[in-house]
């Protein structure tokens, strides 16, 4: 096996690049260690080449020195060993605890809190060099700030850690075994000491221990699932059959499991050069994007800090003028760049998100990490994988053809309801062949299991049949019983059909001969058909509904099989002794009874789901290794084409013209296999992607799946890819949020994707989707809720500024409110229910609408905010005037009321006051102020909760929200009047009257937010609507 | 989406010159004019509503108070203690016998203050017999006078210098004004000498007596020309060869009901300063 370069020469196999693929490296250009790095990912996106399939044995036996008989010896294995290295995959680089609490420590959010603290240690510094009696406030306010930061860092790195120690326990760590030949003798080894040319023999139930080419195979067949998507088995022998490797029936590969049969070859890769291996190291060379909800919160926290920097210049450039001087100007530059950030809202939306993360894997959806819980929200393409997880992963018997009808079986998980003409004695005799000329049993000790779910053993297609019979006509182990089998030949590909003869149930001693196969083959077979129990002769009638039907029902994609018997004469009574190899029995002239066809369901719940992610907006494309028939007949069945659409295909069979003549515009929906991608340049898969609603990808690789996702990125796109093969996992890492399979999924899937759906059931998505949609909502609110009171907390200390009053809010206040009171009812809007129905309106746009925008800032700042404000301001300013210092004496007053040495400072009534006094006053004051914040807060907290119905369309049935208003109240009042408030943190009581103050204004902030959602309901897309609907 | 491509340094200055003028959609700041005046109207009208009811409920507020007694005296109950003149950082005087420049301000300040005090000034007050409480109905109040004479050395009337040129400098102690407040027992102004060797202090009036006549206060509006009782404190330092320092710590005594204690608040009642005199 060997991989081609972009670099170094040009190989025949060029062919597989796609133009695209040269131009690609473009993006690295600025640095020149990364474009290495990345040239390395591209070529891995290549298409696999290999010729080993080509070989013949003896060049195989040549190239890789081994006797094809005795296989390596036993020194040779092991110094090839040595050299190679063992047959593992290579684990991703795992990013150590450490790195990973740091990233959490450091990431987004933190780094403005980070900012701040040290801002604030800076400032401290500044002032106790120049003056030993400064406050202490600057080192407190960094202190609590980094410890807020600390604290918030190992909440999120513990519920991760939480969500990593559930992946942990989905991997098993049983070592796995094979069987090899070495010097002539089969041993067991462990699947980590197999070596390339070692000799192996694989056999039903086993794991294919490392890629092998095949030098003898016995009826065996092989489940690719994992690396192609397809769920059938696939037939392995030793011949050549394809060009691509991995198509070609004579290669088995890594970690793909063999279903039966038994098979010998050549180990031609081992670990890491395992196609396996190449996937996995696909995925972890892929750069990761920020997730949607860490670029938002990047977004806000520009946006916060450009308002930060604004008015902290502004006030510095102000404070200047004022005539104080640059060392304190510095100080206010610092201190107002430092009240702008928010403390509190990194922990609300931590808790947010992991509210949602609880919330979503109760409803099966576990999310790996804390941010994806969002970007499903974002999702405006959904890649999904077809088996597993549009289907049941099960064939099931799906139609009957008989008595010229096409009847239809009931396909759900439940399998109870419908039924057909069981009374027609065609019916009958179909159930005894499908029953008796079946190979398929089921497992031991399972009869307490509903029969759909239980386990058998044998091929998909007969195992379907079986349960299909064991469920609707009677028990297959009787009917065996009753029947006994004498005779048999086995399904192979060249008859394409399987024959049993058995003994006939009634006493008659006789024999009946039982065929099903291939339907143009079994009808070879016949001369007679049966209609309600009677025979007729064949006749072109009687064919032209046969194919009919078959045409009908191979176009929903199922896989049809033919069946029919032949009642053998007297002469071949009991004991008889059929020879299968040498024919001495008759085998014409049978009579034909009729079709069973087989899929592989979708789950009953999809349709549904992908209905209502058609209405959310979203576009579900389908992307799977399977045939275009089958994917299209699925992707009908669940609606992802929906009914009546026109496909390319549709078009051009209509007017009989190549597809390729089509213009594809006129087609909304289209199926495009997989080797019609691969000379697609991206230009056109653009095309195709943007100017279709309705895509199926069919015969797809691993590689294209990520070409796919990358294309829908490119397009500015949000893309969710689910998958549960090792062949999905780098598309997995690449999208967005990548979810894998939690119960069918493979570990390097799990370990690619951010979240894994428990119960592998598409509709989760939807939940998913939804609960997305509605943590993005209520951040929004949450958010809008707590920048509010970071106006009220900062205009104090800009009035302190220019106005020279006492300060009439001080950093301990303001922590309190931003690490107290306003922590519980923020975080309660993370569960407020929905305005309204979130399903229904497109996703968001990600570079429009974004978590923080400047209406939010506007609406929260600029309005709500100011009217707190100037609640808080009134209740100071009535406070220090029932003390004696009126609003008009107070002004100026600053330098004299902050002197410490001032202690007869003359209030309005010529009264005098020591600094003590009158800083227990001012503390008041802040005390108060602060509960004028918390009651203007209530209404805050209430108009929040909708962002356009009135309150009194939403109701007030958040409970947590109720909760939140009455914590939030209680704690004021514990922290206004507990013994010792006074001392420890300043707080003084306050009289009942002084909570009333900031009530008016309160009222205000919720008369005037109803009045101006009423006009944005009134006039949608009015300017109200356009400068503060945030 | 994910990858964000970096713009070059011109890209982006091209960028932001659009933002701050794009000529094709005739935006500012992102904003075409008829968007800005729009804007700017809606928060001018806003803000003014905002101001409007800020100043409503401001003088509602205002209307509520008595001009003449603050509605609340809780947070004084009891007075503060303070010097005069005020120093100017921290209560350190510290002056040069010698240099006169060194404590001009210190009598400049003196004298200002006292002249209220001066006995022209006191005509129109009345001449209270001391010993008591003087409550008072209205609706006049008369205020008592307080001769300057009582302070004797340190009235500035025999030595315009208040001591400082003789190294015996003049300190004014004095109660802060609280409205209403009613002193129990014979309050009276207490010194010691917490640092400084040879030391002496003499109080006048002796024995550093508040007359209960000057209480209680009824504020500024209608206690017209009231005076506050003052005690002078003057240090003899000794002779002036030498620098001396010395503490001096003043409390109110023999009153049950104010304050001379108190952790946090170090005037509560009492006060301390410190006078340095430098050499020759």
């Amino acid at each position: 096996m060997e991989l081609v370069e972009e670099k170094g020469t040009v190989t025949p196999h060029e062919q597989y690049l796609s133009p695209r693929h040269r131009r690609r490296p473009e993006k690295g250009k600025t640095k020149v260690k990364k474009k290495k790095k990345k040239i390395d990912v591209e070529g891995l996106k290549k298409e696999l080449v290999m010729n080993d399939h080509k070989l013949t044995l003896e060049e195989l036996s040549t190239k890789y020195s081994v006797d094809l008989t005795k296989g390596l010896s036993p020194e040779e294995a092991q110094e090839i060993l040595t050299r190679e290295g063992p047959n593992t995959l290579t684990p991703p680089p795992t990013t150590s605890e450490w790195v990973k609490f740091c990233k959490q420590l450091f990431g987004g959010f933190s780094i403005l809190l980070w900012t701040g603290a040290i801002l604030c240690f800076v400032a401290y510094g500044i002032q106790m060099s120049f003056n030993e009696q400064s406050t202490k406030d600057n080192l407190y306010l960094g202190i609590v700030l980094a410890v807020v930061v600390i604290t918030t860092g190992c909440f999120s790195y513990y519920q991760e850690a939480k969500s990593s120690r559930i992946m942990e326990s989905f991997k098993n760590m049983v070592p796995q075994k094979a069987l090899v030949i070495r010097g002539g003798e089969k041993v067991q080894v462990n699947v980590q000491n197999v070596v390339v040319g070692d000799l192996v023999e694989v056999k039903g139930g086993d794991r294919i221990p490392a890629d092998i080419r095949l030098i003898s195979a016995q009826g065996c067949k092989v489940d690719n699932s994992s690396l192609t998507g397809e769920s059938e088995p696939q037939t392995r022998s030793p011949d050549f059959t394809h060009e691509n490797p991995l198509e070609t029936q004579n290669i088995c590969f890594f970690s793909t499991n063999c279903v039966e049969g038994t098979a010998q070859g050549i180990v031609i890769a081992t670990g890491d050069s395992t196609m396996m291996g190449r996937i996995a190291r696909l995925t972890s060379g892929l750069a990761v994007g920020k997730t949607p909800i860490a670029i938002e919160i990047e977004h806000f926290i520009h946006l916060i800090t450009s308002v930060a920097i604004f008015l902290g210049v502004v006030f510095f450039g102000i404070s200047i003028i004022l005539g104080y001087g640059w060392l304190e100007a510095v100080i206010f530059l610092i201190g107002i760049i430092v009240a702008n950030v928010p403390e509190g809202l990194l922990a609300t939306v931590t808790v947010c998100l992991t509210l949602t993360a609880k919330r979503m894997a109760r409803k099966n959806c576990l999310v790996k990490n804390l941010e994806a819980v969002e970007t499903l929200g974002s999702t405006s393409t959904i890649c999904s994988d077809k088996t597993g997880t549009l289907t049941q992963n099960r064939m099931t018997v799906a139609h009957l053809w008989f008595d010229k009808t096409i009847y239809e079986a009931d396909t759900s998980e439940e399998q109870i309801g419908k039924t057909f003409a069981k009374s027609s004695a065609t019916w009958f005799i179909l159930a005894g062949i499908a029953g008796l000329c079946n190979r398929a049993d089921f497992k031991a000790d399972q009869e307490t299991l509903p029969i759909a779910k239980r386990a058998t053993a044998g091929d998909a297609s007969e195992s379907a049949l079986l349960k299909f019979i064991e469920q609707y006509y009677s028990s297959v182990k009787e009917m065996r019983e009753k029947s006994p089998k004498v005779a048999e030949i086995p399904f192979n590909s060249t008859n394409k059909y399987q024959m049993s003869i058995h003994l006939r149930e009634d006493s008659s001693q006789a024999h009946v001969l039982m065929m099903k196969g291939a339907p143009e083959r079994i009808l070879e077979f016949c001369s007679s058909y049966m209609l309600n129990g009677h025979e007729y002769p064949m006749d072109d009638e009687m064919k032209e509904a046969f194919q009919n039907a078959y045409l009908e029902l191979g176009g929903l994609g199922e896989r049809v099989l033919g069946f029919c018997f032949l009642n053998l004469p007297k002469t071949f009574s009991k004991g008889f002794k059929f020879n299968t190899d040498k024919i001495n029995f008759p085998m014409n002239n049978l009579c034909f009874v009729g079709l069973i066809s087989m899929i592989d369901p979708p789950r009953a719940a999809v349709p549904d789901a992908v209905g209502k992610c058609r209405n959310a907006g979203i576009k579900v494309i389908m992307v799977t290794g399977d045939h275009p028939i089958t994917a299209k007949a699925i992707a009908k069945g669940v609606g992802i084409i929906s009914e009546g659409a026109v496909t390319e295909e549709g078009i051009a069979a209509q007017l009989k013209v190549p597809d390729s003549e089509i213009n594809n515009r006129e087609a909304k929906a289209i199926v495009v296999h997989g080797s019609k991608l691969k000379d697609l340049s991206s230009e056109q898969l653009d095309n195709i992607l943007q100017s279709h609603t309705e895509i199926v990808f069919a015969r797809t690789s691993p590689q294209q799946k990520l070409i796919i996702v990358e294309g829908c990125q490119r397009l500015g796109a949000i893309v969710a890819v689910t998958g549960d093969g090792v062949n999905d996992s780098p598309a997995l890492k690449k999208a967005d949020i990548g979810i894998a399979m939690g119960i069918a999924g493979s570990d390097v899937s799990k370990e690619a994707a951010d979240m894994i759906l428990l119960d592998d059931n598409f509709a989760s998505i939807v939940t998913g989707v939804e609960e997305g949609r509605l943590i993005f909502d209520n951040l929004k609110k949450s958010i809008a809720y707590t920048l509010t009171s970071n106006i009220p907390e900062i205009t104090p200390f800009l009035l302190f500024i220019i106005l020279s009053i006492p300060l009439p809010l001080g950093t301990i206040t303001i922590l309190c409110i931003d690490l107290g009171t306003d922590m519980i009812p923020a975080i309660s809007l993370a569960y407020e229910s929905a305005e309204s129905d979130i399903m229904k309106r497109a996703p968001r746009n990600p570079k429009t609408d974004n978590l923080v925008n400047y209406r939010l800032i506007g609406m929260a700042y600029g309005q709500i905010g100011m009217i707190q404000a100037l609640a808080g301001f009134f209740t100071y300013f009535v406070i220090l005037a029932e003390n004696g210092f009126k609003p008009i004496d107070l002004l100026g007053i600053r330098l004299n009321w902050e002197n410490r040495y001032f202690n007869d400072l003359e209030d309005s009534y010529g009264q005098q006051w020591t600094f003590e006094q009158r800083k227990v006053v001012e503390f008041t004051c802040q005390t108060a102020f602060f509960v004028s914040i918390v009651v203007v807060q209530w209404t805050d907290l209430i108009i929040c909760k909708t962002r356009r119905n009135s309150v009194f369309q939403q109701g007030m049935k958040n409970k947590i929200l109720i909760f939140g208003l009455l914590e939030e109240t209680l704690l004021a009042a514990f922290l206004s009047y507990t013994p010792g408030m006074d001392v420890a943190l300043r707080m003084y009581p306050l009289k009942i009257l002084w909570w009333l103050c900031a009530t008016p204004y309160s009222l205000l902030i919720f008369i005037y937010d109803e009045m101006r959602k009423l006009t944005i309901r009134r006039h949608p897309g009015g300017w109200l609507e356009s400068e503060t609907y945030y | 989406m994910t990858k964000k491509d970096k713009k070059s340094f011109n890209q982006s200055l091209a960028e932001w010159k659009l933002f701050i003028y794009n000529p094709t959609k005739g935006e500012f700041l992102g904003r075409t004019a008829k968007s800005w005046g729009l804007i700017l109207l809606f928060y001018l009208v806003f803000y003014g509503f905002l101001a409007t009811l800020f100043t409503f409920t401001m003088w509602v507020m205002l209307q509520t108070l008595n001009d003449e007694v603050p509605k609340y005296r809780d947070q004084i109950s009891s007075p503060g203690l303070m010097v005069f003149p005020k120093p100017a950082s921290a209560l350190e005087f510290s002056f040069t016998v010698s240099d006169p420049e060194t404590y001009k301000g210190y009598i400049e300040d003196l004298k200002k203050f006292l002249k209220p005090y001066a006995a022209e000034a006191q005509n129109n007050l009345m001449d209270c017999t001391g010993g008591a409480l003087r409550e008072q109905n209205g609706p006049v109040y008369k205020a008592c006078q307080f001769p300057v004479t009582l302070l004797e050395e340190c009235s500035g009337v025999n030595d315009p210098d208040f001591g400082y040129s003789s190294g015996q400098p003049c300190v004014l102690v004095k109660m802060n004004r609280i409205i209403g407040l009613k002193p129990q027992g014979r309050p009276r102004i207490e010194c010691s000498v917490s640092k400084g060797e040879n030391t002496t202090l003499s109080l006048y009036p002796a024995p550093g007596n508040l007359d209960l006549k000057y209480f209680p206060y009824y504020g500024k509006k209608l206690h017209e020309g009231y005076l506050q009782p003052l005690v002078a404190v003057q240090l003899s330092l000794g002779a002036s060869s030498t620098p001396k320092e010395a503490t001096v710590e003043c409390k109110i005594v023999d009153s049950p009901n104010l304050k001379n204690h108190d952790d946090r608040d170090k005037f509560l009642g009492r006060v301390t300063f410190k006078v340095i005199m430098h050499a020759q």
